[in-house]
């Protein structure tokens, strides 16, 4: 089963993270690049991902006429998404210890655990 | 250049929406036609579809390294409900292919015009925090 395992966090929080020390940054990308290595080794890996920083977002909404209408600006509140693993694994518990692991090499920050969305096939 | 497009959804849009059938096929068909365009014209990386937010779990790690599980979330709280990941040359093309997915039809075939967030997605860690 698929599950996305995603790791969010506001605008002030990325601007906390980018002012911390290089080498403190350094040893959180060791590690989870450790724990990317784990998962390739495990045969769980899918697929990661991390974002560029929230101040390149933007939302954008089709018009009438199907005409992009693009906006950046978000409340200062809003939880973007800093980045996502995909994993392959037999049960959700799997899941969760691996989001744990993240969570852990993360300054125990939360991480959200969704499975894909299936639909059986038509016969 | 490879951006990610993200269709997201409150708590309160958990569930396969109460359309008339029609207008859910017609939904997903347009989705599979639009999927199908990016990938022949060589922009589709991936696309994908998340279960719906009641599936949701919250997960940190406990002080014995541990995962903590929690499913209660704020109200307020936006969950992905599906995402796709674009190549393509330019960020307008980009906003372009969302606008298309904004306007996806929704009930009586009706424009949705939901919003769509498009950011661009990071090749890897700066090189030097390695």
């Amino acid at each position: 089963m698929k599950y996305i395992l995603l790791m969010s966090g506001t605008n002030a929080g990325v601007e906390g993270y980018r002012a911390r020390p290089k080498q403190n940054i350094q040893a959180h990308m060791a590690v989870l690049h450790r724990i990317n290595q784990d998962l390739t080794e495990s045969g769980e890996f899918v697929a990661t991902q991390g974002l560029a920083q929230p101040k390149e977002a933007k939302v954008v909404r089709g018009e009438k006429d199907g005409v992009p209408v693009t906006d950046g600006i978000f409340p200062e509140s809003k939880e973007f998404l800093l980045g996502y693993w995909i994993v392959d694994v037999p049960n959700a518990e799997r899941a969760y210890a691996i989001a744990g692991r993240i969570s852990s090499a993360s300054g125990n920050m939360p991480i959200e655990v969704r499975q894909f969305a299936t639909y059986e096939a038509k016969s | 250049m490879k951006y990610i497009l993200m269709m997201n959804t409150m708590k309160s849009g958990h569930g396969v929406p109460e359309w008339p059938r029609k207008d859910l096929q017609a939904h997903i068909a347009f989705m599979i036609a639009a999927n199908k365009e990016l990938h022949e014209r060589g922009e589709l990386v991936s696309a994908e579809g998340l279960s719906f937010p009641d599936q949701a779990k919250q997960v940190r790690a406990g002080k014995d390294g541990r995962p903590v599980t929690d499913g209660v979330f704020p109200e307020s709280k936006e969950f992905l409900a599906g995402f796709w990941i674009i190549d393509v040359d330019s960020s307008q093309r980009a906003y372009e292919i969302a606008a298309k997915m904004s306007a996806a039809p929704g009930p009586g075939g009706a424009p949705l015009n939901m919003p769509i967030e498009v950011r661009p997605i990071m090749s890897g860690p700066p090189p030097e925090m390695l």
